[in-house]
């Protein structure tokens, strides 16, 4: 209470700090920036977010307010410092190029517009030249800063000078300046201090590298520069490679399968590899480009004869490949190698021989001529001119191919799909097979219980001789009086009740049937119903029952017997079918079963439904039947003795009393576990020790269900 | 080409007639196998021969060319720079041969004396077949100062002598050439060295001035 009135108080206390008027408008609920949303005063009359985005504005003006230099370079991230550190680089390369001699001397000379342009080289090359820089780094970083130093510096001096030399001298020299420079820096690695540490094979690299930064930088004012004639000749060679079009392998005595759906496939990804050849910046990447296409056109000649391709078959092959990609910007291409490319590199190595067979090609396409193709001039002519339009044999190969192509994909489709409704039918015959089974097995052990439940009727047999012994030894004991005179009539009437007592557990077992196939937790539910088809089957009992006293045995044992199936469960478990049956007239069962439970309790584990009979018989054997008995008999006997004759002939007469009985009797059955009956039982001081058991015994018996009934019916059994 | 002190790198081009037999002389040279079907995976038309002579590492870039007659024109594309030609005719064939001379003008003409030339009748196995006789094609090396060599791709005889004279050849001349023109390479070698000495002060210069 403290703690909620407190709560209270800080509630008010909240409300109050927000509004101290007693009327509180809905614009004052809400977040103070508008949005919408309700504020809240811990949140300065903000909404969660807009309260966030507040205390973010605020941090923000703080750093910024707090931040010093040495903050702000603590605070960077690696990649930052290096940026930064990439960025003074590049000011004190400028600040170098600026004070390079050559560049001073040039910016003297020329027009003051120059250095604004060599500035704007320097900072538009930078996205790609980064790239490498960082590249560079990471690959060769570990050779040192001096290295790196060296290498820039070198490729800055190139680029200098090939671009001061872009709008006076021709590209040739241009060409040779780079080349020299080539040399230039690979002298340099050999002799340089700065690279002595450095393996020859990384010199290699270094040289590559040195020529790829450098022609990075001048790209844009080398490839097709504006000073040349290359546009032309590029226009010049896509025309004539268009207008070559008809050319087919069989024309380039082209062993090349046009048909073959793998060939075209190879022959496909060499144009494509050409075509990537544009879109390359250093020469180094168009010359990869180059190998790429030349060894899959080796792929495709392999394919297509099998064997070591010789230059024979391969510079054919390459022809056909390049008049059908018909490349962009071919020859331009093809000069921005050879001129910028390392000499050394084009002279020899696989990529030379490549790109000098691409140069042969060129120069086939160029100069074709109708002797080139072993045909004659006029039919040359014919096709030059379109005149004659040769179906190509390329093209209608491809066309062949595409459809031979959708033909074996539908086909390996249509051979998938089979297969899968083969697996599909397959799995239903054995699914339908599995499910026969199962039905089988179903049945089969639905029969097998069924064959194994009647055995329990048997043991009933011999409970009811064990209950006759019982009631004899009870009644012989304890009552002997009205115990003598009963026996005999307890016989008959056992041999009357068989009947419909059998009928009765041909219901109850149907409802084991069910509850054995149902999990533990069924049973509770089931045992309630069968209470009722007890009335109704104890009612058909009783009339033939001879005296009150012997009736309600009888019941007892009725009800035992049932139980009986149940106490063999009882000891070995399974109580719950015969428990919920009898639980009318368990009474009697219940305060039988505490001495039963004390001896048999280890054996409640087993779990078979159906315990045997022997154990059941054994169990009944125990003297609490009588004890069961007792109770009532000395309550009862006085009242009911008279009607026991009446009882046996009489039927309708019977009936009231029997069914007044029932009540009692369902009545006692259902507080076993309750004080009242413990009080009751307590009188009796050899079994009253033992009688503390009883409640928890019924407990578990799934009386539990049935809690809240057990008072008055308690006191029902005590009236 | 050289390179390092000892390391030369080698050009050498293939010229002859279509199916002279220049590719399986490659073959036979640098995989040790004739016609051989299971090298599938090997394209014959260019390979790479790393040797020793005499204290040098030589590397060969063995060319292999088209040798049909509409890729003549083609050739000098072919054997720009090239260090060694390697001429290949068919002992059975005289057209072949013939070939092989109309090569050897050209060559030349088109290079001079830098190239060391060699002739090459192949198929000598096919002894009984010869239409080229081997006084003739001595003769006429001799005449153009070029080696003269029977191979037989298919026995591998002479297949690596040749190629090995080839080596030495080129490997002589060069060294011949370093020692005869000095002065050219050396004039280029001064002109570049001195921009990048200046390169050099300069920015050893700004580093300074930076550090």
């Amino acid at each position: 209470m403290p703690v909620l009135t407190l709560q209270r108080s800080y509630k008010y206390i909240m409300y109050a700090t927000k509004q101290p008027s007693l009327r509180i408008k809905q614009a004052d609920l809400k977040c103070k920036s508008g949005c919408g949303f309700y504020g809240n005063a811990d949140w300065d009359g903000y909404c969660s977010k807009c309260y966030r985005n507040h205390m973010d504005h605020v941090r923000q003006r703080k750093s910024l307010q707090n931040q010093t230099p040495e903050n702000s370079k603590t605070q960077m991230s690696g990649f930052t410092k290096f940026e930064e550190k990439k960025r003074q680089q590049t000011d004190k390369k400028n600040k170098y190029l600026k004070s390079l001699p050559v560049f001073r001397k040039s910016s003297n000379v020329k027009d003051s517009g120059r250095p604004e342009r060599y500035a704007d080289i320097m900072r538009q090359s930078t996205p790609d030249t980064d790239k490498l820089l960082v590249e560079f780094i990471s690959t060769y970083g570990e050779w040192g800063e001096l290295v790196r130093k060296d290498l820039l510096k070198c490729a800055q001096s190139i680029v200098t000078e090939i671009f001061c030399g872009l709008d006076t001298k021709p590209i040739e020299d241009l060409a040779e300046i780079a080349q020299n420079y080539y040399n230039k820096y690979d002298n340099r690695l050999l002799t340089n201090p700065v690279y002595q540490v450095v393996p020859s094979d990384v010199k290699d690299q270094l040289l590559d590298f040195f020529e790829k930064y450098s022609m990075m930088s001048l790209y844009r004012f080398l490839f097709c520069p504006p000073f040349t004639n290359d546009e032309d000749k590029d226009l010049a060679i896509q025309g004539r490679i268009r207008k070559l079009s008809w050319v087919n392998a069989h024309h380039l005595d082209c062993c090349i399968s046009e048909t073959s759906i793998e060939v075209r496939d190879l022959v496909y990804s060499a144009i494509n590899d050409l075509l990537g050849m544009d879109s390359m910046k250093t020469p180094q990447e168009k010359l990869t480009c180059v190998v790429k296409c030349c060894q899959s056109v080796v792929k495709v000649l392999q394919h297509c004869q099998g064997g070591p391709v010789s230059a024979d078959e391969f510079l054919p092959a390459l022809i056909f490949v390049v008049l059908k990609a018909n490349p962009a910007r071919l020859k331009s291409n093809i000069l921005y190698v050879t001129r910028f490319c390392n000499d050394t590199r084009l002279m020899q190595g696989e990529a030379g021989y490549y790109f000098t067979n691409l140069c042969c090609a060129v120069s086939f396409i160029e100069n074709l001529t109708a002797e080139s193709l072993n045909m004659p001039a006029q039919e040359f002519e014919a096709y030059m001119s379109g005149e004659l339009t040769c179906v190509s044999a390329w093209e209608s190969a491809l066309v062949a191919c595409e459809g031979m192509h959708q033909l074996c994909e539908h086909l390996a489709l249509l051979k998938g799909l089979s297969e899968r409704t083969d697996t599909v039918k397959d799995d239903t015959q054995k699914l339908m097979e599995d499910m026969q089974k199962l039905k089988e097995e179903i049945t089969e052990k639905v029969t097998s219980v069924l064959e194994r439940t009647p055995l329990i009727i048997k043991p009933r047999k011999t409970l009811i001789q064990l209950t006759k012994e019982n009631v004899s030894l009870t009644s012989a004991v304890l009552i002997p009086l009205s115990a003598n005179e009963n026996i005999p009539t307890d016989h008959n009437n056992e041999l009357e009740d068989q009947n419909p007592t059998q009928n009765y557990y041909l219901q109850n077992l149907s409802m084991a049937q069910i509850n054995l196939l149902d999990s533990t937790k069924n049973k509770l539910q089931l045992e309630l119903t069968p209470c009722i088809t007890i009335a109704d089957s104890s009612s058909a009992v009783l009339p033939s029952q001879s005296t009150e006293f012997l009736s309600s045995m009888d019941r007892s044992i009725d009800s035992i017997t049932p139980d009986d199936s149940s106490y063999a469960g009882l000891s070995k478990i399974n109580y719950d079918i015969d428990f919920s049956d009898l639980s009318a007239e368990n009474s009697m069962a219940d305060e039988l079963t505490p001495e039963k439970r004390k001896s048999p309790t280890p054996s409640f584990s087993t779990p078979d439904p159906f315990s045997p009979l022997g154990s059941s018989c054994l169990l009944m054997q125990s003297p609490l039947v009588p004890s069961a008995a007792f109770p009532q008999p000395e309550a009862k006997p006085l009242k009911k003795d008279d009607f026991v004759l009446p009882f046996l002939e009489d039927m309708p007469v019977p009936e009231e009393r029997l069914l007044d009985n029932i009540e009692e009797t369902t009545a006692i059955s259902l507080p076993p576990p309750m004080k009242p009956t413990a009080a009751e039982y307590t009188g009796f001081s050899k079994q009253g020790s033992k009688i503390p058991s009883i409640p928890c015994s019924t407990g578990e018996s799934g009386f539990m269900s049935l809690p809240l009934d057990l008072p008055s019916s308690s006191k029902d059994s005590i009236n | 080409m050289a390179t390092n002190n000892n390391s030369y790198n080698f050009k050498v081009v293939l010229l002859g007639e279509g199916c002279v037999g220049k590719t399986s002389l490659v073959l036979r040279y640098v995989e040790d196998s004739f016609n051989s079907k299971h090298l599938s995976t090997i394209q014959a038309s260019f390979l790479n021969k790393k040797i020793n002579l005499d204290g040098n590492r030589l590397n060969l870039s063995i060319w292999d060319t088209a040798g049909q007659e509409r890729f003549h024109a083609l050739g000098p594309i072919y054997y720009r720079s090239s260090n060694g030609a390697i001429l290949v005719y068919d002992i059975t064939d005289m057209d072949s041969f013939q070939k092989v001379k109309s090569w050897v003008k050209e060559l030349r003409k088109m290079l001079g004396t830098e190239i060391s030339l060699a002739i090459v009748g192949n198929k000598s196995d096919l002894e009984k077949d010869r239409h080229v006789s081997l006084e003739e094609a001595e003769r006429y090396a001799e005449k153009v100062k070029a080696m003269h060599f029977q191979t037989s791709a298919k026995l591998n005889k002479g297949v690596e002598e040749m190629f090995l004279a080839v080596a030495q050849k080129m490997l002589d001349e060069s060294k011949e050439k370093a020692v005869q023109a000095p002065q050219l390479t050396r004039n280029n070698s001064q002109r570049t060295v001195t921009v990048v000495d200046d390169d050099v002060v300069v920015t050893n210069k700004s580093c300074c001035a930076s550090g």
